[in-house]
């Protein structure tokens, strides 16, 4: 029939794909379901299917992502970031983001800005939408069409601060996030599907920087999340330290109090190729600082012992709150490079009772898994298949008084949730309430992650203990609290969705969604081209089906006009470096191919007709 | 009550028959009545994982209230009670607590003070407290598991006797002497609790 051309210009067709977006700390993926079927999509010109997650800001405004900024690191560490996932939540103030990299930090306010060359401080927020800005047109460049909407994996460990930061980032490269999902999850959802199987299965997800465990089951259509726990510092760059800090004990330089970063990095660098190697040989020799070390396997797996027996703690917890025992167990799923050191697979093949499912890349199952449910929750025809139902990893609660946390949702509740408790004043007349909101595990409020702060005033005066106000937690599918608060008597209430301290406020997201447009022209260039280019793609391969199909219907001439208006396209698609030629070009052999394509019509239509005659008689 | 959305008659339904929209919580519902099993102090579990799967892939955002702000606002709600059913009726414990809360005695609450625990047992749990301390001051781990499992032992017979207390109570819901045993005896499980859970730190590296 008459498909090609026609089908370029058809309305219902539905616009924009849905993908899934692992935003790793060191690399980031993107995937779709394709036929059924998710796959990883390139993010270079090369073919590599991992994106470095590193971003260098150029003095002259430029932005570069992926493999070209990682290696600008080492001469513009300043305005090169890198392992942005670390800084996302975090207040200026945390301890953690100090140490992290040579960065400069503007002073004060309550976000963590880099100061880099060529513009502003930027945020981490904006920092991880660039790096999903450069995956969201590289699937738009695989899948020939616009992305709109995505799943983004968060590790389940990551708190309300750190999952809205994420969220945020998402709406900034113009996505909308469809989900965040946890890590551990995509994984299950990649294996579980694919093999159809039911059953109880664990997730050992050891990452770069963190280390997760999920405890899952799939039940007839219903994947249920029974408990997570982790160590949110904890993973395979500590195998790497490890092995560093042998090297300088058997040099004598262990002592040496504050050796130069470039010393640290060029022997964490040995050190990790040497923990790759060590998978398939059994010594290695390690070259840094001038000197070598040589490393066999049964040394380095002694020397990460201790880091997988904490590992272990986590599993055993997790089997805990989950009510199973170790033998209850399906199957055992690895995450993360980490799991193809060979130590981590025998640890988990042992602690499990079960030799781990290994046959998806640990690198892009998470991904993969993110498809799946990006799938799942966009395409109406797999809306029946598998419902996911998941669980909030870390408890929330209230400060109480003396600064104790009255926990109202403990870790691994099933998700969506929601809780109230009554408070009172503790004063005559008191007309105001605090309330402190808090995600963690400890006792003291001081040792949890602090939320939100916000103060229920208009309370009646009432002498202490009379005034009664309910404070409600309300947790959606994605993992994000919104709390009210209400004075029973009177019906006074407040509510907020819990915008974290160390969060942006809407009002500056959509500041930078301005700025973005403003000043970002080259960026809109580029990307009104990359568009044309898509475009370009369309047209020749529906083109030129059309001119092999239909040659009777085309005159010698239209031929030759047709054939050099494609020749043109062609041309342009490779050599233009801006859209308004190509967007041209494209034009032009719409509108000496519309005769063309009218008689194509008018034969598909007779034939229909004809069809329909025949059918009467 | 009538659906909010078609207008027709409803009772007892989470999703309205005629029209398939997500409905309300009507006053009274009780977690029983949200996962659809009858009320009691034993409940089969089987049933149980079931009736909570099935109930899920009907209410749960990401299949219900999709195109409507006010049925998805409805299905958040519904989901949010039935995985709070699910929590507190899947295990003995939750569910006994909560059904003395049906009873009136909510032992979470205020409620709670007008239980009168005996001063022997008191006096029992300060005692295990101290001895537990002592042992993890000395790292005496084999004394801190024997401690957690002889807490164990009691907490499991505590439980029994408050089950059996309870089901007197669901069969004469005015026996007050059944109520008020089933309440010490719960109040009694909540010390078991917070010794078994202070026992845990010291206990879960060598587990």
């Amino acid at each position: 029939m008459a498909g090609g051309l026609l089908q370029i210009h058809d309305p219902l067709k539905p616009r924009g794909h849905a993908v899934g977006i692992d935003l790793g700390t060191t690399n980031s993926l993107v995937a779709a379901v394709i036929d059924g079927k998710p796959r990883a999509f390139p993010v270079d010109d090369g073919g590599a299917l991992l994106l470095p997650s590193v971003v260098h800001y150029g003095a002259d405004g430029s932005v570069v992502v992926g493999a070209r900024a990682r290696a600008l690191a080492a001469s513009e560490p300043t305005s090169t970031i890198a392992s942005v996932k670390r800084f996302m939540g975090k207040g200026p103030e945390d301890a953690e983001t100090r140490s992290l990299g040579a960065y400069r930090f503007l002073e004060g306010g309550p976000v963590v800005r880099f100061e880099v060359k060529g513009g502003p401080p930027v945020t981490p927020i904006e920092v991880s939408a660039e790096i999903l800005r450069t995956l969201k047109r590289r699937a738009e460049a695989a899948l020939s069409g616009k992305v709109e909407q995505a799943v983004i994996t968060v590790p389940a460990y990551f708190d309300d601060a750190q999952r809205q930061a994420t969220r945020d980032a998402g709406r900034l490269a113009g996505l909308e996030v469809l989900r965040l999902l946890n890590e551990p999850t995509a994984a299950a959802l990649a294996y579980g599907l694919d093999k159809g199987s039911q059953g109880i299965f664990a997730v050992y997800d050891l990452g770069g920087g963190t280390f997760d465990i999920s405890i899952l089951q799939l039940v007839e259509g219903v994947f249920q999340v029974k408990s997570t726990g982790g160590d949110s510092a904890l993973g395979g760059d500590d195998f790497d330290r490890a092995i560093a800090t042998r090297f300088l004990e058997a040099h004598g330089l262990a002592e040496a109090v504050h050796p130069d970063a470039a010393a640290v990095t060029e022997l964490l660098a040995a050190a990790r190729k040497a923990k790759e190697t060590l998978t398939h040989e059994e010594t290695t020799q390690l070259s840094a600082l001038g000197r070598t070390f040589t490393v066999t396997r049964g040394e380095m797996e002694s020397w990460i012992a201790p880091l997988l027996q904490r590992t272990g703690i986590a599993c055993r917890r997790a089997l805990k709150d989950a009510d199973l025992g170790r033998g209850e167990l399906d199957g055992v799923i690895l995450v993360g490079g980490s799991t193809r050191v060979l130590a981590v697979r025998r640890f988990v093949a042992q602690l499990f009772g079960k030799e781990p499912l290994g046959d998806i890349d640990p690198d892009q199952v998470v991904a993969l898994g993110a498809a799946v449910q990006a799938d799942l929750l966009t395409n109406r025809d797999r809306a029946d298949e598998v419902l996911l139902l998941d669980v909030i990893p870390l408890s929330l609660g209230l400060e109480t008084m003396g600064g104790v946390v009255e926990k109202l949702i403990p870790r691994n509740s099933a998700i969506p949730t929601a809780a109230a408790q009554v408070f009172t004043t503790f004063q005559d007349g008191q007309n105001a309430l605090d309330v402190h909101v808090v995600q963690g595990e400890r006792e003291l409020v001081t040792d949890n992650r602090s939320l939100a702060r916000f103060r229920l005033s208009g309370i009646p005066p009432l002498p202490a203990g009379m005034a009664r106000v309910e404070v409600r937690f309300e947790v959606n599918a994605d993992g994000i609290l919104s709390v009210s608060a209400k004075e029973l008597s009177t019906g006074v209430s407040q509510a907020i969705t819990v915008k974290p301290t160390h969060g942006l406020t809407d009002e500056e997201i959509e500041q930078m969604l301005l700025d973005s447009i403003e000043h970002a022209e080259e960026d809109i260039q580029a990307r009104q081209l990359r568009e044309q280019q898509i475009e370009a793609e369309r047209i020749l391969h529906d083109a030129r089906k059309q001119l092999a199909a239909f040659a009777d219907l085309l005159p010698a001439d239209e031929r030759r006009q047709v054939e050099a208006g494609i020749a043109r396209v062609a041309e342009l698609r490779q050599t233009a470096t801006e859209s308004g030629a190509l967007a041209e070009a494209i034009k032009a052999l719409d509108d000496v191919s519309r005769p063309f394509v009218e008689r194509i019509m008018n034969r598909a239509v007779g034939g229909l007709l004809e069809g329909r005659q025949v059918d009467e008689v | 009550m009538r659906c909010w959305n078609c207008q027709s008659e409803v009772t007892g339904a989470d999703v309205c028959p005629a029209c398939g929209r997500v409905l309300p919580v009507a006053p009274g519902t009780t977690l029983f009545d949200v996962l659809g099993l009858p009320r009691g102090v034993d409940v089969d579990k089987a049933e149980l994982e079931r009736a909570y799967r099935e109930r899920s892939l009907r209410l749960h955002p990401d299949r219900a209230g999709k195109d409507d702000p006010r049925e998805r606002r409805l299905s958040l709600e519904r989901t949010a009670l039935l995985n709070e059913a699910y929590k507190t009726l899947r295990a003995p414990e939750p569910r006994a607590f909560y059904l003395l809360k049906l009873h009136g005695f909510d032992l979470q609450k205020d409620e709670a003070r007008a239980v009168t625990v005996p001063p022997k047992v008191l006096e029992e749990v300060l005692e295990l407290r101290e001895q537990l301390d002592s042992a993890r001051a000395s790292g005496d781990d084999e004394q801190v598991s024997a401690l957690s499992d002889r807490v164990r032992v009691q907490s499991a017979t505590t439980l029994s006797a408050a089950q059996s207390a309870l089901r007197r109570l669901e069969r004469n819901p005015a026996d007050a002497a059944a109520r008020d045993e089933a309440a010490q005896a719960l109040a009694r499980l909540r010390y078991h609790h917070r010794f078994l859970e202070a026992a845990e730190g010291s206990d879960e590296e060598e587990r």
